[in-house]
């Protein structure tokens, strides 16, 4: 059982290590400060949701889940607010069609 | 006088989830909490407006949806040698007045497949930023947008 547990947060430890490659090479390849934000906000939030799905298992119930699962919530929260911030002060200078 | 009393013992029960129960410790959690009861007043007055359990599932369900899409939509789009973008504005004339209700509007919208709120142009309407403009971005945020709304109870802005 604990075999199946420890594949299953290998599993989604390494897609959720992937999302975090993604947002990162968009970040180096998508061309302006906006279209960048949402390389970072979205594939960082998927990326950090699966590592805490996958962390889930390994730490003890019902507490850890608990903190695991603020800190998740808190960086969604952060996230969310904070890229729309960016976001508004990246617009000004472009071009609005 | 009720809203302070709920909203205190939640922040000082997070407080005790997350720092663990010592004495001297709880002494700053109190300060701790009293500080997030004041600020949480101050941004979040309590308000009339009842939630929607059902509707608040419902758009729980579509975040978790829409976030593996968003985040594959953009992993897709950034390992594609081709980067296959068509960046963009558009305006979506929203209906929930500027408020907490907008604000959670944006911050849930943001989180969405290819959008990303960047406030309002002169007319009100909010301006999106967009990866791909050939994406339905309207139709979506319509469909965001009555969820929402019907989550908090209909009440279109609770001010």
């Amino acid at each position: 059982m604990s075999f199946v547990l420890d594949l299953f947060t290998m599993g989604a430890v390494l897609a959720g290590a992937l999302f975090f490659l993604a947002g990162t090479v968009g970040l180096l390849r998508f061309p302006d400060p906006l279209t960048r934000l949402h390389a970072l906000t979205k594939a960082d939030n998927l990326g950090l949701g699966l590592i805490v799905i996958g962390l889930l298992p390994q730490v003890a119930w019902p507490l850890g889940a608990f903190k695991l699962i603020a800190i998740w919530l808190m960086a969604l929260f952060a996230a969310t607010t904070i890229s729309q911030l960016m976001a508004r002060a990246a617009r000004d200078g472009e071009p609005v069609r | 006088m009720r809203a302070v009393i709920i909203r205190g013992a939640g922040f000082f029960g997070f407080w005790l989830v997350l720092i663990g129960a010592d004495p001297v410790d709880g002494v700053a959690g109190l300060f701790t909490a009293a500080a997030a009861t004041w600020t949480s007043l101050r941004l979040l007055p309590p308000s009339s407006g009842r939630w929607q359990y059902a509707a608040l599932a419902r758009l729980a369900w579509r975040f978790m949806q829409q976030s593996i899409m968003g985040g594959l939509d953009v992993a897709r789009r950034a390992f594609d040698p081709r980067l296959p973008l068509q960046p963009g504005f558009l305006t979506y004339p929203i209906r929930l007045p500027p408020g907490p209700a907008r604000n959670a509007f944006c911050a849930f919208t943001s989180a969405m497949p290819g959008t990303l709120p960047t406030g309002v142009d002169e007319h009100g309407a909010l301006l999106y930023h967009c990866l791909d403009v050939n994406q339905p971005v309207v139709a979506q945020l319509t469909v965001d947008e009555e969820l929402l709304t019907r989550a908090l109870g209909g009440t279109d802005g609770d001010r």
